[in-house]
């Protein structure tokens, strides 16, 4: 039991943070505070939900681009309403419609018309941005009521903010729900094997729209976060985070190619991605070399575990035909005793 | 008569694909504790029959009973609930998912309950898989036997099982069989595809043979034999072509050893000394995974030896890589042409000329297209390849015509040795014939040829010389009248020898 | 994909007609080269492109590398003081380097090629970022000052009227098309996208092939990126920084499948020069605004892919050949 939560790729990816705190703490012993590190979870908020989102889709095999514009039109829609004094329920409800209903759109496209999900979601995301230009006017949305961009800094107990706690809570739910529940497997089974989900009379078109609408509502909710915490939102916001969610998922286990990886996984991905940034603060380097750092670390990790995957699977075929000569000697034996 | 007679009624089924009709008017029956062989062809329509019957497919028009009772708008859920269950050809398994969740996926219940009811079915049909290894890792028989477990797990009255017995070893076939009577006694119907009518004498009770969309012969096993189901796959024009054997003897003391073998091992055969001469046909014989692909595999450069040597015309190639292999005068035919050998959405001219990008016949730098016509139409004519033209899609062929075009890539190459792995497998029996005649072609222009085959009948209608492969390594050398049924299976299973000795 | 070339042609025709129609002025010579530079590396780069995901690859580092050839060039010209014209050498050697070590990664080590390139696109445009703090000048205001002769370069027009980046393209057009469709290459790059397996078994060195590929977008990645240099007159990192997905949609819009095995060099260009004009046209003859050309470049990738998926459906092509006998009789 141990060695299998050991072996399991969010385990690695997990102790992978932990080294790179410890390493900064040798670098840069200030780090080693609980406001530095629990601010390495906090910062990770927005991305946590991006990236747990993308997660079902990439678990079922396909891919969301267009969730960082997704997230600008649904933050746009919700600042607007909130500028002008609407209520919080209106601005949320509001928020998570435009989340699925581009979700929905997305799904549609790729279940249903079956077009390769990068191409159609790069549509949408195109549509998206475009419209987040058009809502806004190309203008920002500021002036927003101070209880709401206050709620961010709404700590639940020491320098942990109200909204990690509650996002933290919510992915171990959906991870629970994932792996324990009927539905939950179809995501991942429609991911490892189309054809046999199908067989065993899961409906994967259905399976992707839901995976689709997931992401679109997590990048909405996202994005209401996102403008809390910032307190503005422009025409260009969440612009290439959708890059940076899918980099969180690779870096939390998830196979790009579907069906494996956990949403814990994904979550873990997001802390390491953006603690990336306040980490250089205190190895005294500039910002300038977050985007470095964070694209060698992305590909370092994902050939060395491409490289191990793939010997191994050598390795067993390899074994396994060695294996039938053995027996052949063990017959032979058993053949002369006769 | 309320109750039906059958378990299982499909009438007047009719399906097309496009423009494309696969199934004109089938009517399929089964009742309870019957084995149905269905047998046919690649692309009579089989496949597609039992998609329909498990709802992946919507039917043009068809009639299904489950019982005498009406089923209508199949999807896989209610073709499921109504108690059928398929276990393909190739297992669906979900690699990254333990066994035991393999199975009960797509189960709703308690998982306690399922497990029970799981040992329950693991005791019945003696599985002895370790239920948290990962998918990944089973052997084919073993994803057989998972795909098995979840028809068990749902109580499924109609088993279809398509080619169960393509890639198993011998033993696992027998255990397999042991299954299916098993199941048989316990009144469930089994629909049964297979492409050896060794196992359909074995197997089953009645006997439906597809070709073209429509059944063309059904009945009790018993009234059959052999030869009539031989001649009911045969297409109507079809002569089988006259086995002409040229005068070995001759033709052997005159010629000079092109590939010499010595001690050769690799990953999956060891040991391995042979040679093949100029103008020899060499047919490798064995069970499936004997190694006799893996030694192919590795000739050609795919996977490293691990000793001995390969000698071709007097030069060492032991661990050249593909391309060298290919230029020095080896060509391979691999086993499955859909993964390895085709390029599916590519003109019928670009595959045959493939193999030859690397030589200066298709141009320098620029591609020769007139060359590239020439060589392929010649191919297409000698082969008789059935195509609209050169620029037709290799996919869009039929199976045979597919190999053919598979086999003149390897032959644009002029080798001075062919490798044939399978070259009939799942192909018509017209097209069997025309692949025979080109190997025999060959040989007679003096190239050395090998044919690795499952299939025994067609070691004895081609090979000069039978080599039998039992867990990777030689376990007979067959010649001349040797070369026979009951020689060539008892040594593929290793046993040839102390018969020898008896 | 004759018959998709042909439609896109259309397309085009189409597109500038309306456009003319609508705005007289925008047949104007002078207008419509006017704003060739904001499309041409999407054009460049996307011919390039096209080859890798006819390997079944993808690149997406594409707009990184613009970024990080431009710096490239700036910065060894004013800091090492390089001649520009050897400065614009050594960019498109790095990007080269660059597509070499990607394409390795990718078919050597078999890492998914959307990763590779996405970790690629994150660490190019890093580089770039950190290659243009070594330099004296602030790197938000960009290196510029360049000699004379290297402005001139983008700026210079054929005849008074044609610019040199349209015969850059044409170039490249030509190149890549006889390349592709005409070379021994081009058709192991069809067939290894294919089916790569059978490639292999037919001597094809596929690895070399597709890592070969990856080579020939980062240098067309760096002709774009010293064009538009020349073009602005000033070298910064993160020029590129926008036109991944627009190449993407031009490839795609182009008729190559992303699966691999087909797609078409015209088709390619047309497609890039589609969503050229529209991005050009829509503003000058509709006063849409600039920011909305999301929308329609979105829309159209959206209704023109979508169309394809539908017409390739068994349905609806039953339905089209019932028309057809229906007309008939």
């Amino acid at each position: 039991m141990l060695k299998q939560i050991i072996n399991r790729y969010e385990s690695k990816a997990f102790a992978f943070l932990i080294l790179m705190f410890a390493l900064v703490s040798v670098v840069n012993s200030d780090f080693l505070t609980g406001e530095s590190v629990v601010n390495c979870f906090n910062d990770s908020v927005v991305f946590t939900l991006l990236a747990v989102g993308s997660a079902f889709v990439i678990l079922t095999g396909e891919i969301d681009v267009s969730v960082g514009s997704v997230l600008g039109i649904s933050a746009a829609v919700a600042a607007t309403i909130l500028r002008d004094g609407g209520s919080l329920f209106t601005a949320v409800t509001m928020a998570i419609c435009v989340g699925a209903f581009f979700g929905l759109v997305n799904g549609i496209g790729v279940a249903v018309l079956k077009i390769p999900s990068l191409i159609f979601t790069l549509g949408t995301y195109g549509v998206a941005r475009g419209m987040v230009y058009v809502y806004t006017g190309g203008a920002w949305v500021e002036n927003l009521p101070a209880w709401f961009t206050s709620a961010s800094h709404s700590y639940l107990c020491g320098y942990l903010t109200w909204y990690y706690a509650l996002v933290l809570v919510f992915v171990i739910f959906v991870q629970f729900l994932l792996s324990h529940t009927k539905k939950g497997h179809n995501f991942i089974a429609v991911g490892d094997n189309y054809q046999g989900a199908e067989l065993v009379g899961i409906n994967p078109t259905q399976t992707k729209i839901y995976a689709y609408v997931i992401s679109g509502v997590f990048a909405s909710v996202a994005g209401l976060l996102f403008t809390s915490r910032i307190g503005f939102i422009t025409p260009m916001s969440g612009n290439s985070y959708e890059m940076k969610a899918i980099a969180a998922c690779v870096l939390g286990g998830i196979s790009l190619s579907g069906g494996l990886g956990t949403l814990i996984g994904a979550a873990i991905g997001a802390v390491i991605m953006t603690s990336i940034t306040r980490i250089l603060v205190f190895l005294g380097l500039s910002s300038n070399y977050d985007n470095t750092i964070t694209g060698i670390i992305l590909i370092v990790i994902v050939v060395v575990n491409t490289i191990i995957q793939n010997r191994e699977i050598v390795k067993s075929r390899r074994e396994i035909s060695l294996k039938r000569i053995a027996q052949k000697a063990f017959i032979d034996n058993q053949e002369g005793s006769r | 008569m309320s109750e039906s007679q059958f378990l299982l009624e499909a009438r007047d089924v009719f399906k097309s694909f496009g423009l494309n009709q696969v199934l004109k008017g089938i009517t399929l029956t089964l009742k309870s504790s019957e084995v149905v062989a269905l047998i046919g062809g690649n692309g009579a329509g089989k496949s597609t029959l039992m998609k329909i019957l498990m709802g992946i497919y919507k039917p043009d028009q068809g009639e299904f009973k489950i019982n005498g009772q009406n089923l209508e708008n199949l999807n896989p859920k209610k073709s499921m609930k109504a108690g059928i269950y398929m276990v393909p050809q190739e297992p669906m398994i979900f690699p990254h998912m333990t066994v035991l969740d393999n199975i009960l996926i797509g189960f709703s219940g308690k998982k306690a309950d399922l497990e029970k009811k799981l040992e329950h079915f693991y005791r019945q049909i003696n599985c002895k898989i370790d239920l948290n290894r990962l998918g990944m890792t089973l052997s084919i028989a073993e994803q057989q036997m998972v795909e098995l477990l979840r028809g068990l797990m749902r109580e499924s009255k109609i088993l279809i099982l398509d080619e169960p017995t393509s890639s198993l070893t011998f033993d696992e076939v027998q255990t397999l069989f042991e299954i299916v009577r098993d199941l048989k006694k316990k009144g469930i119907g089994i629909i049964y595809i297979t492409h050896r009518l060794s196992e359909v004498f074995e197997l089953a009770d009645s006997i439906c043979i597809m070709a073209d969309g429509k059944i063309t012969l059904r009945g009790e096993t018993s009234k059959f034999t052999r030869e009539m189901l031989v001649q009911a796959l045969l297409p109507p024009s079809f002569t089988p072509a006259s086995k002409t054997r040229t005068e070995l003897e001759t033709k052997i003391r005159n010629a000079m050893p092109i590939l010499q073998l010595k001690n050769f091992s690799g990953y999956g055969f060891k040991d391995i000394s042979f040679n093949v001469l100029e103008g020899e046909i060499v047919g490798i014989a064995g069970v499936v995974g004997a190694g006799r692909t893996e030694l192919a595999n590795t000739i050609f450069g795919k996977e490293v030896p691990l000793g001995g040597n390969v000698i071709l015309d007097g030069e060492d190639i032991t661990g050249r890589s593909t391309a060298d292999v290919i230029r020095m005068g080896i060509n391979y035919v691999p086993e499955d042409r859909r993964c390895n050998g085709l390029f599916g959405i590519s003109p019928v001219c670009a595959n045959i000329t493939s193999a030859l990008l690397a030589s200066k016949i298709t141009g320098n730098i620029a591609l020769n297209t007139s060359e590239e016509i020439r060589i392929s139409e010649k191919y297409i004519k000698d082969f008789r390849i059935k195509v609209t033209s050169p620029y037709q899609e290799a996919g869009s062929l039929s199976g045979g015509n597919q190999q053919k075009v598979v086999i003149a890539r390897s032959l644009s190459t002029m080798p001075k040795l062919v490798i044939l792995d399978e070259p009939t497998r799942g192909i018509d029996a017209g097209a069997r014939g025309d692949v025979y005649k080109i190997i025999r072609e060959l040989s007679q222009t003096g190239v050395a040829v090998i044919v690795i085959s499952s299939d025994t009948e067609e070691i004895i209608e081609l090979a000069d010389r039978a080599i039998v492969f039992c867990r990777g390594r030689v376990s007979a050398v067959l010649e001349k009248d040797d070369i026979n049924q009951q020689n060539i299976t008892s040594a593929s299973f290793g046993i040839y020898k102390e018969e020898a000795n008896a | 994909m004759k018959r998709w070339d042909l439609t896109l042609l259309v397309i085009l025709i189409l597109e500038i007609c309306i456009f003319a129609y609508a705005n007289p002025k925008f047949l104007m010579p002078r207008v419509i080269f006017g704003s060739i530079n904001d499309i041409i590396p999407i054009c460049i780069i996307s011919l390039f492109v096209t080859m890798v995901m006819i390997t079944a690859g993808i690149d997406i580092q594409a707009g990184a590398v613009v970024g990080l050839s431009s710096i490239i060039v700036g910065v060894t010209w004013q800091d090492l003081g390089l001649n520009i014209w050897v400065a614009s050498l050594v960019a498109i050697i790095i990007a080269a380097l660059v597509g070499l070590l990607t394409g390795y990664i990718v078919a050597y080590y078999q890492v998914q090629p959307m990763v590779v390139t996405l970790g690629g696109s994150f660490l190019y445009a890093g580089l770039a970022l950190l290659i243009s703090t070594l330099s004296s000048t602030e790197s938000y205001k960009g290196i510029s000052g360049f000699p004379e002769s290297f402005v001139n370069f983008a700026s210079y027009r054929i005849g008074g009227v044609l610019p040199v980046q349209v015969v850059v393209f044409l170039v490249m057009t030509a190149i890549a098309w006889f390349l592709l469709h005409k070379t021994k290459y081009g058709r192991k790059i069809f067939l290894i996208g294919i089916n790569q397996n059978a490639a292999e078994y037919s001597g094809i060195n596929t690895r070399f092939i597709i890592m070969s590929t990856y080579v020939l977008s980062g240098i067309a990645a760096a002709v774009s990126g010293i064009l538009l240099t020349s073009y602005l007159g000033t070298a910064k990192s993160d020029l590129g920084a926008t036109i991944t997905l627009p190449i993407i949609t031009a490839v795609v819009l182009g008729g190559t499948l992303m699966t691999g095995g087909k797609g078409s060099i015209i088709g390619t260009a047309l497609a890039a020069v589609i969503i050229g004009v529209l991005k050009f046209g829509l503003p000058l003859c509709f006063r849409v605004n600039m920011q909305y050309l999301d929308i329609p470049v979105g829309l159209l990738l959206l209704i023109v892919i979508s169309a394809r998926a539908l017409s390739n459906r068994p349905e609806v092509i039953v339905f089209i050949s019932n028309l057809k006998k229906k007309n008939r009789s």
